[in-house]
């Protein structure tokens, strides 16, 4: 029935290395198998952002030929030349000494690239592989039969704003097969189902197989941590990345394969956050901050933030003469290793950002994400020739990141992330040592963080045009489609506005939400698919679903 | 060529019988979605490989069109056809993801460097061949395409296949009718038309219409997996002189960036009268569209020009009216012919001159030359096309200017190919000068400029291996002359034959009421933002400005709003201007209560004379505007609407 043998939902790094390293195995294997990935951006890359300072290894285990591939992505990828931490006051700047930045910090041997061209140049690598790369069909949710995950069911086509069928339309087409890998990136819809899924499981059969996906790879690579089951698991928390590309027309005073990060301004005591800045090449550099959404401050807005830090005389000097060309944000998994979903349940895999894989110390996830990509490839690879099929492909995934030390990577940085909670210094004490101490740090949602009462008052820094950033993102969804993003309870939007918070009105990049006064009103059109708002709104009072395919933003260097 | 010569044109076949479609698509670059990385901030130009190449938005509404013909009539079968490099069959693969069809590539070396002409013949041999391949030489089919691609924006490819293949073009189609006989509907003159195809194929061009079909992800797949036709010039028997460069009669010898002509500087007013005043002004003295002003004039002195021959016009009416646009060009062919001491001639067809001559002549008109005969009386492109071509063959004018109006626009293509003419369609600018290429001098050419890539780059074109150069120039950027009643001209009538059933289609239906009206058509637009409070205020206010406006500048005006506005159901979606709403340039827009977001400034750039009205001195749409009025809606509203007036109008 299944005509598909493996579907990835997501193209991005995850997705990508996971059919990649199949279809690699595939051809070795001489096995003919359809392998096939969707994604819901327009075209390869449109949906992903990072920093990103990326190890270039990950990319030599993946594809050893990337630096001579014919569509020259390589020359996109600048070596790291210098590498500088500076701490930031509201005016000044000290450069922390080399010695004391934590190796956690350092970037000898990384890259400077960009996720949205990596992707592209991943999709390509793909397709000349025999995989099946199709953009612009968005998933609406899984197809889950006796607890079992067949395949997912795209999202209806042709709505008006009020739900009705227009002339074109096209009901949510099934898409069955025989496996699902779900790559879904941060804060993913299909990975939440998932995680509700292996959550619903009866304590009883947590003891055998289906443990806590963390709990049972430790296992496996013998850590004790046996006993916590799915329902121990950390609630994820986030951090938001808002980022911007510049470019120099007569070159950047920053230069290329320079990487600069910051602490301190323009973050407060309540704020978890540091910006950076990279000469991704000699016209064009990379400038953003990465704020944890636990923030305090109900009137925080990422986007003043990033001016704020744009406007400061050390950062505002290396940007000298420079223009946005584009924008983007999006969310980060920065739970690490306590806060780790499901790996696998209903007998679908979970890769990347999906499942969590960010090494919270560096807060870095492009290695995890394709490294844990290319465990899923193998083990699917390795259970299409075994006699169990596809079913033993969860187990023989978790195996394989217990063997690879992806789970030690992030079992290493447990807790660095948690000490931040009580401020940067003990952060940073805590930092050192998080990894070895004996407990187990908890995050609480960071929904539950905002302060009413705690104001920021941060105005725009005079000259910076707040309105730029949402149109350079490219963003466009049909204006009259169902709106995708909706308020589950608009009465408690009217009384949180009505009380002076409306908490989403400053912390969505995407402008999506406006207090009218009386109302609450979402131009979901605007809508970055970043995912904040499900994630920081006090009352969890907002829904996200995908909307009509090839809509959003449109990365094409973030 | 005789290649696949085809019988003559047949009755269409009877309710529900097959009819077959050959939809035309095209692969564009996506102009809709610049990024901002596409600019090279050093040359400030476009760099059109670092855009998206999406099937052209227009042939969507066609492959739509399409489908609900041969879903109501069993059998009907759809080929998709496109021209282009081996990539191009993504755009094939896209149609059938989206309706059932077989694709046809029509791709080889010698199609490189075509223009529209060239295209044209290579496109309809193509069509011949799907005649005999597809249909079994059944003649029962229709050529859907979208009016005009995005990056060319010309609309002449499929007037011109219409011409190769001698069948009637229907042009501005919406939509079909559902119920038997084959009739189709489409934004005619006076209104929305039913219009009738009384034997087939013929050519049916639509403008945006329907909601079009989406992909599905099944059909996608299977799309992947079956074969395109791939198509070469010899296996459709395309004559090789006449695709590719040599068959070209255009071609573009300088690319260039309009941005330069986009600045605006606001001048401040201080009161509502002060600034419907300078609105006025602004709009009597400036050109329509923002053209860079005209050069000094041409000197020819004893040099042998490249053309001679008289410089013609062809001249609409609007009932016994001439309309502006054609009296404007006849200025404009007067100033570029005296220079080189030619003529100017006016070219009319219909029943009967009337009283018209004088009236021409005294604009400019040397000689009028009046194409008379009973059936030129119905406004169907094909057979004007016809009479006007057969003079053009016969008395070798230089030079022949059409209106880029509905009409003109329809007419001008068929009548170049009929001629073997180059033409340049939407032109801005026309002069006459010097193209020295590799060490060859042409003398006194018209050079012809006109925006290209959705309007981001202009470009100018001479015409080439032609006997007529040939253009048709926008409405309003060319100033209508004052008449000299004094001038004296000679009046030419022609009588031609035409066969009783030279015309294929017919009118059966007219709806005067509600020709669909866009906000694209007006040329004076009021749009408020979120500075005005209400829906009742949006009413109360635009409304009436919008009106007073219009009667006082003589211009056909409507009211538009931000998305803002929009959202809070102050006004219809189909008003929004912006990056998420339609794109205008009207002649003068006036902005109230408008903040000037960058995604609203991206849809009304290209306006003509932009006003802005805000309580912000600071806000960011006064850096868009040339006048600009401070001052709260609610309180200036009122005194605008009274300023404009008609009944004010003597007092400046």
């Amino acid at each position: 029935m299944a005509d598909i043998d493996v579907l990835v939902v997501g193209a991005g790094p995850a997705g990508l290395a996971t059919a990649i390293r199949l279809g690699q195995r595939l051809q070795g294997d001489g096995r003919d198998a359809s392998v096939v990935v969707i994604d819901k951006a327009a075209a390869p890359g449109y949906h992903n952002l990072s920093g990103a300072v990326v190890e270039p290894g990950v990319l030599d285990e993946l594809l050893p030929d990337w630096r001579t591939d014919r569509t020259r992505f390589a020359d996109h990828v600048t070596p790291v030349e210098r590498d500088e931490l500076w701490a930031l006051s509201a005016r000044h700047a000290v450069r922390v000494p080399p010695r004391a930045v934590p190796p956690t910090m350092r970037h000898a041997g990384d890259a400077i690239l960009s996720v949205s061209r990596l992707v592209a140049f991943l999709a390509d690598r793909a397709d000349r592989l025999g995989v099946e790369v199709y953009h612009g069909f968005a998933a609406r949710g899984l197809l889950i039969e006796d607890r079992r995950v067949r395949g997912v069911r795209l999202v209806d086509l042709g709505l008006d704003a009020a739900g009705r069928p227009r002339t074109n339309y096209l009901p949510g087409e099934e898409v069955r097969a025989g496996i699902v890998v779900v790559a879904d990136g941060s804060r993913g819809v299909l990975s939440a189902e998932l995680d509700a899924l292996d959550r619903s499981v009866p304590e009883a059969s947590v003891a055998d197989d289906r443990g806590s996906a963390a709990g049972r790879a430790g296992s496996a690579a013998g850590h004790r941590t046996a006993g916590r089951g799915a329902g121990a698991r950390d609630v994820q928390v986030y951090g938001l990345g808002v980022k911007a590309v510049l470019q120099f027309p007569g070159g950047s005073p920053l230069g290329a394969g320079r990487v600069v990060h910051t602490i301190g301004y323009p973050t407060r005591r309540g704020v978890f956050g540091g910006g950076f800045i990279y000469g991704m090449g000699p016209k064009t550099v990379a400038v953003g901050l990465l704020l944890g959404l636990d923030w305090r401050f109900v009137d925080l807005d990422p986007r003043v933030e990033y001016e704020a830090f744009r406007s400061h005389p050390f950062v505002a000097a290396l940007l000298e003469g420079g223009t946005s060309i584009a924008t983007g944000a999006r969310t980060v998994p920065e739970g690490g290793y306590y806060a780790l979903g499901p790996l696998d349940a209903g007998g679908a895999l979970l890769v990347g950002d999906a499942a969590g894989f960010v090494d919270e110390a560096r807060l870095k996830g492009v290695h995890t994400a394709i490294r844990s990509g290319m465990c899923a490839g193998d083990a699917i690879a390795d259970a299409l020739s075994s006699d169990a099929g596809v079913a033993s492909a969860g187990a023989r995934y978790r195996g394989l990141l217990a063997e690879r030390g992806i789970l030690d990577e992030l079992r290493r940085a447990r807790n660095y992330r948690q000490g931040f909670r009580w401020g940067l210094v003990p952060g940073a004490a805590l930092s050192l040592i998080g990894g070895r101490l004996p407990v187990h740090l908890r995050m609480p949602p960071d929904r539950s963080a905002t302060r009413v009462r705690a104001h920021l008052d941060r105005r725009l820094p005079a000259g910076a045009d707040g309105s730029a950033f949402v149109s350079l993102t490219g963003t466009a969804h049909r204006e009259d489609e169902p709106s995708h993003v909706a308020l589950v309870d608009p009465a408690r939007c009217v009384a949180c506005g009505t009380a002076g918070d409306a908490a989403c009105t400053h912390f969505c990049p995407g402008e999506v939400y406006r207090w009218t006064g009386t109302q609450i009103v979402v131009s979901a059109s605007n809508c970055l698919h970043c995912m904040t708002c499900t994630v920081k709104c006090p009352a969890d009072n907002i829904r996200w679903v995908p909307p009509e395919g090839g809509e959003g933003p449109r990365y094409r260097q973030l | 060529m005789s290649a696949g010569a085809a019988s003559s044109p047949g009755p269409v076949p009877a309710r529900g019988a097959p009819i077959h479609c050959i939809v035309l698509v095209k692969q564009v670059p996506d102009v809709s979605n610049i990024p901002e990385d596409a600019w090279d901030l050093d040359k400030g130009t476009l760099r059109r490989g670092m855009l998206e190449s999406i099937l052209n938005p227009l042939d969507l509404h066609a492959v739509t069109f399409a489908r609900s013909i041969t879903a109501a009539r069993p059998g009907s079968r759809t080929v998709y056809l496109t021209m282009g490099p081996p990539q191009a069959c993504d755009v094939l693969v896209d149609c059938m993801a989206r309706a059932p069809g077989d694709g046809v590539l029509l791709t080889d070396r010698g199609f490189a460097g075509a223009d529209t002409v060239a295209t044209a013949y290579s496109l309809a041999c193509a069509v011949r061949r799907i005649e005999r391949d597809f249909f079994e030489g059944s003649r029962d089919y229709v050529i859907v395409a979208g009016m005009q691609s995005v990056d060319g924006d010309t609309a002449q490819v499929p007037p011109q296949i219409a011409q190769e293949l001698e069948i009637e073009e229907i042009a501005y189609v919406t939509s079909p009718t559902v119920a038997p006989p084959f009739d189709v509907r489409r934004i005619g003159v006076g209104g929305t038309e039913t219009v009738r195809p009384t034997r087939l194929p013929v050519m049916l061009t639509l403008t945006a219409c329907s909601e079009p079909l989406y992909r599905s992800f099944h059909a996608t797949r299977a799309a992947r997996r079956v074969s395109i036709h791939e198509w070469s010039a010899a296996s459709v028997q395309a004559a090789p002189e006449r695709i590719g460069l040599r068959g070209s009669r255009t071609q573009v010898v300088q690319l260039f960036s309009p941005t330069a002509s986009q600045e605006r500087h606001c001048v401040f007013a201080h009161t509502p009268e002060e600034l419907v005043a300078l609105i006025e002004e602004r709009y009597r003295q400036e050109p329509a569209h923002r053209v860079r002003p005209a050069g000094e004039a041409y000197v020819l002195g004893d040099r042998t020009p490249a053309y001679r021959g008289e410089f013609w016009v062809y001249i609409e009416r609007e009932g016994d009216r001439i309309r502006d646009v054609s009296l404007a060009l006849l200025g404009r062919a007067r100033l570029l012919a005296d220079p080189l001491g030619e003529a100017v001639g006016a070219v009319v067809t219909g029943a009967g001159l009337g009283g018209l001559g004088d009236e021409l002549v005294a604009h400019g008109a040397d000689r009028v030359y009046s194409i008379e005969h009973p059936l030129l009386r119905q406004p169907v492109p094909s057979i004007h096309a016809g009479v006007i071509a057969g003079i053009v063959r016969e008395r070798k004018p230089q030079a022949m200017l059409f209106g880029a109006t509905p009409l003109g626009r329809e007419l001008a293509p068929r009548v170049a190919y009929a001629s073997s003419c180059g033409l340049t369609a939407d032109c801005t600018a026309l002069e006459i000068g010097d193209l020295t290429k590799s060490g060859q001098t042409q003398v006194a050419i018209l050079k012809q400029t006109r925006p290209a890539l959705g309007g981001n780059i202009m470009a100018t074109i001479v015409t080439r291996t032609s006997v007529t150069q040939m253009a048709t120039v926008r409405p309003g950027v060319f100033a209508v002359p004052a008449g000299d009643p004094a001038r004296v001209g000679e009046i030419v009538r022609l009588l031609p034959d035409l066969p009783p059933d030279a015309i294929g289609v017919e009118v059966v239906a007219t709806e005067q009421i509600a020709a669909t009206s866009s906000i694209r058509d007006a040329e004076v637009l009021v749009a408020g933002g979120r500075g005005l409070r209400s829906r009742a205020e949006f009413e109360a206010l635009l409304r009436p400005l919008a009106a007073n406006l219009g009667a006082r500048l003589g211009a056909p005006s409507d009211v538009a709003a931000s998305r803002m506005a929009v959202e809070d159901g102050y006004a219809g979606r189909d008003r929004q201007v912006g990056q998420t709403g339609q794109t205008v340039a009207p002649r003068v827009y006036v902005a109230l209560g408008i903040s000037g977001a960058v995604q609203h400034v991206s849809g009304m750039q290209q306006a003509g004379i932009v006003a802005a009205v805000n309580r912000d001195p600071r806000a960011r749409i006064f850096d868009h505007a040339d006048l600009g009025l401070v001052g709260d809606i609610a309180e200036i509203g009122p005194a605008l609407i009274r300023a404009a007036e008609v009944t004010a109008h003597g007092g400046h």
